[in-house]
């Protein structure tokens, strides 16, 4: 359908330029990730590049971890993944929930109104994220709050709202509004216009958002590391202590467990949300 | 008469010995599940010190005592630090192990309790020099040491000045510590030395040690990644630098490469770390003090000091006969006059000054 | 236009998401507060020290650094995520598309402190390319690739690749091929339809990416500091120096205030100049 936009036969130099510089982009993303993963089976404790043998024995040994109770850190590694799961899901709710009425009104509004509102949710990618997690830190402690899982939730969706709001704003940009005065001038009411024919039409958008506010809440390190308590935490803090004191295939092999996960959760999003017109 | 005071006196200090000796086992017959319930919020450190203290302290104080110790396990001295800063007076934390700086810091902030020496019998055994500190706020808890690292495949025999790492034959391929550290301090200290000051003479230091920029191939802000600079061959020296990081790798040259050295013309540089407890911590105070009590035990101090190559600072620290002759850990007595131990006041002083310098100098 | 949109219901669909953006922007006043503050570590009274402090050749060394490698960064993400895009979209199996879709997030999913492994085993002085380079005979000392700006700005388009893709496949999706046809059957070759065609047509969407990348780019923090060796000082590790082990929290505030400004001047800039471009074009 859309082959006209890269020609696949008879494309010549233009074809090939187009292919050449995805590869590259393709290898600028996976290259890392190949190379850890390739080590997280070698068969040595030490990380020299190729490994000399391969095992599995290290994923063994993540599956203990698993599976055991784990005495080095706060909190076991599966109270961790269930923490950050819950933080993920909430935030991913949350954001799409706000962000999708909020696109459908900005792509209907004047200019001005919409391009102060996307600047505005575009600042929580702005600030450093160092000081915002400490500004975080101190607002909450300064007005004693009791917030429980919440006081991770809220910054997270802070930072999401950038990703999902472009995604939706996105989404929003092919339907046209004569779409839903159709729907109207058959006699629905505005805001069932919105919900029967908009939400569906923006469908890919307000999935690649959630999937986005799923990944970047589950891997959000900077602003949780200010803000976790030692009851509350989530799998990259945990990570991060168990990556400072030892970098051996054990751990690059946790590492490819997470991107597993994260990969089954996507997933899972995937085929929960979109149905047919999933984004994969 | 002088003799019989003097046979007295002997006799008073060997019990009082035997008693500190034998003080560990009683206390833990005694404490034997008379803290079950109790539960010890500690922070420590993220690095393999931290580990350890799980390993080797919280672990079988948690089976002799049946408290439970929950362990956060995150950051560095400075990050603790800021931390504790923005918790104000709510304190999530009972105990804390953290170096030198740190306690002096949030003494000086009033956000730390003063604990109780006679609950700490185990102080007994400590040397008296590394008993407390910031204030009689912190108590002592193991020796920091920082020496210069080298590649056993490019040094013959370990280097013995921190000359060294300004020979133009490790260009590229030498590593200092990150501004961020106490062991920048020491570096810029040791290059004061070098070039004939005290120390204390920064101005002097800055200047040669602006030399190193273009020459360095990273900081070593992530330990981690040093040692598999090193492994891979990419690293010659570095310094002034812990081999704490590495009781692994310097036990096993021939696969990291890694060497380390105390033995160096100017001096290598020690530094007291503390156990400290803040103001309003949520946990019992008798808890706390059985803890820290437990870290300064013999037994604990010397497997801790094998597992990380720190110093113990109880006089009589069991270590196995390896580690009594490993190079890498130093004991108090063997401290003596190659041993830089920094005036705290002074680094307190000079600290924001010489981070900023350095930072600036060498990036 | 918003004939059917009344008052009433825009106000009712902005409020959740004002809500949810909230506790953000009281973080955002709190820390202007702070870098106003006249102590360091504390509010407490009025000062413009913590902005003066910043005027050093040292900061400015670090805003500029931020800037240029922010939008070099933000170039070539441009220049490669098109291509992905384009490729993404008109991929025709369903498997390719999703491994390709899941290749592109991976920079956002794997630990940075264990990707930055991955760099160094690749990038190291002894790393893969160096020895095939020293094996080949091209060059008999290691080349840095990384610990210096070549490192960070390699970690700064990988990071941000996969944010700037799916925005521009999804303005790819909503062209109309009807252009495209129409363009080739009046005898345009490919490369002119993609620029007087396709590339207009993108172009919001590539201002979208690449004011979210640049943004993105620009607050870095945990890039400069693995893959810099500490050495490429961008304005988010000064920040985050600042913070500890220096406290000096009121000059981190003000720091991280004059990223936000910088930021937010270069995206209205860039909206400016392109609007003005667009509107020469359509007329």
């Amino acid at each position: 359908m859309k082959t006209a936009l890269l020609p696949g036969r008879n494309g010549g130099s233009f074809t090939f330029a187009i292919r050449l510089l995805a590869v590259i982009g393709i290898l600028v993303c996976a290259l890392p990730v190949a190379i850890v993963t390739i080590m997280s089976f070698s068969a040595s404790e030490f990380t020299g590049f190729p490994p000399q043998s391969f095992s599995f024995r290290w994923y063994q040994d993540v599956w203990a971890l698993f599976t055991a109770a784990d005495a080095s850190s706060a909190q076991s590694v599966s109270e961790a993944t269930l923490t950050s799961i819950t933080v993920a899901v909430l935030v991913m709710i949350i954001s799409t929930v706000v962000c999708v009425p909020l696109a459908y009104v900005l792509a209907r509004s004047e200019r001005r109104v919409r391009e102060g509102m996307e600047t505005l949710f575009t600042l929580p990618l702005v600030f450093p994220l160092v000081m915002l997690g400490i500004a975080f830190l101190l607002m909450a402690e300064s007005l004693k709050l009791e917030l429980g899982i919440w006081r991770i939730v809220i910054p997270h969706v802070a930072l999401v709202l950038p990703f999902v709001l472009r995604n939706c704003l996105g989404a929003m940009s092919g339907i046209h509004v004569e779409v839903e005065e159709a729907a109207v001038s058959l006699g629905a009411s505005p805001a069932r216009a919105f919900w029967d024919v908009v939400i569906p039409m923006m469908k890919p958008g307000i999935l690649a958002g959630l999937i986005f506010a799923l990944i970047i809440s589950f891997n959000e390190f900077t602003v949780t590391f200010f803000m976790y308590t030692i009851d509350i935490s989530t799998l990259p803090i945990w990570m991060y202590s168990r990556t400072v004191s030892s970098l051996d295939p054990a751990t690059l092999a946790i590492s490819v467990v997470i991107i597993l996960f994260d990969l089954v959760l996507i997933l899972l999003v995937d085929r929960l949300i979109a149905g047919r017109a999933n984004l994969f | 008469m002088t003799l019989k005071t003097t046979r007295r006196n002997l006799l008073i200090s060997g019990a009082a010995g035997a008693a500190a000796l034998a003080m560990p086992a009683v206390l833990r017959a005694a404490d034997h599940g008379s803290l079950k319930g109790k539960e010890i919020r500690l922070l420590t450190w993220s690095d393999n010190t931290g580990l350890a203290i799980l390993e080797n302290i919280a672990k079988p104080f948690e089976e002799a005592t049946g408290a439970k110790v929950i362990a956060d396990r995150t950051g560095s001295t400075s990050e603790m630090v800021a931390k504790l800063r923005a918790l104000g007076d709510r304190p999530q934390y009972d105990v804390i192990t953290l170096a030198g700086v740190g306690a002096v810091e949030l003494a000086g902030d009033g956000l730390l309790a003063k604990p109780d020496l006679n609950k700490l019998p185990n102080l007994e055994q400590v040397d008296p020099r590394f008993r407390t500190g910031a204030d009689g706020h912190g108590i002592g808890y193991l020796l920091w040491t920082g020496g210069l690292i080298y590649n056993t495949k490019t040094f013959s025999a370990p280097p013995t000045s921190y000359e060294q790492l300004w020979d133009a034959a490790h260009d590229g391929r030498l590593f200092l510590p990150p501004a961020t550290w106490t062991d920048a301090l020491d570096t810029i200290f040791a290059t004061g030395k070098l070039l004939g000051g005290d120390g204390t003479n920064a101005d002097e230091a800055f200047a040669k040690l602006g030399e190193l920029r273009d020459r360095l191939l990273t900081f070593g802000e992530n330990p981690t990644q040093i040692s598999e600079l090193f492994r891979s061959n990419a690293l010659d020296i570095g310094g002034v630098y812990a081999p704490a990081f590495y009781a692994k790798e310097l036990n096993d040259p021939a696969n990291s490469n890694m060497g380390a050295s105390y033995a160096v013309d100017e001096g290598f540089f020690a530094d007291l770390m503390y156990t400290i407890v803040p103001k309003s911590h949520p946990g019992e105070d008798d808890a706390v003090h059985a803890f820290i009590n437990y870290t300064l035990d013999a037994n604990v101090q010397g497997v801790m000091a094998e597992a990380v190559l720190n110093g113990p600072i109880n006089k009589n620290a069991v270590m196995s006969d390896a580690a009594k002759a490993s190079p890498f850990i130093i004991k108090p007595e063997q401290l003596g006059d190659s041993a830089v131990v920094h005036d705290k006041a002074f680094i307190a002083d000079v600290r924001e000054d010489w981070i900023a310098k350095y930072t600036q100098i060498l990036t | 236009m918003t004939s059917h949109l009344s008052r009433r219901l825009a106000f009712a669909f902005t409020l959740p998401a004002l809500v949810a953006i909230a506790p953000f922007v009281a973080a955002c006043l709190y820390i202007l507060r702070f870098s106003l503050s006249g102590e360091q570590g504390v509010i407490e009274g009025f000062s413009l020290t913590p902005y003066y402090e910043l005027l050093t050749p040292y900061f400015g060394r670090s805003v500029w650094i931020t800037l240029k490698l922010s939008l070099i960064a933000t170039s070539v993400v441009i220049v490669l995520a098109v291509p992905l895009a384009l490729v993404l979209v008109t991929l025709q199996s369903n498997l390719a598309r999703r491994l390709l879709t899941v290749t592109i997030l991976l920079p956002l999913i794997l630990n940075l402190l264990v990707q930055a492994y991955g760099w160094v085993l690749l990038l190291g002085p002894s790393g893969v390319i160096n020895s095939t380079l020293i094996a080949l005979g091209l060059t008999d000392r290691p080349v840095r690739l990384m610990f210096n700006e070549t490192g960070v700005l390699l970690g700064l388009i990988q990071t941000s690749l996969p944010l700037a893709v799916f925005p521009i496949a999804s303005s790819v999706r909503s062209i109309s091929s009807e252009y495209l046809e129409a363009a080739s059957s009046l005898g345009a070759t490919h490369w002119r339809s993609f620029r007087d065609i396709t590339l207009p047509l993108l172009r919001p969407g590539l201002v979208a990416a690449a004011s979210i990348v640049f943004a993105f780019n620009a607050s870095a923090f945990a890039i400069p500091l693995l893959l810099g060796g500490r050495r490429v000082q961008m304005v988010g590790l000064a920040v985050r120096d600042m913070i500890s082990p220096l406290f000096n929290w009121s000059g981190a505030a003000a720091g991280g205030m004059v990223l936000i400004l910088l930021t937010i001047f270069v995206l209205f800039a860039s909206n400016y100049l392109v609007r003005k471009t667009t509107a020469r074009i359509g007329t």
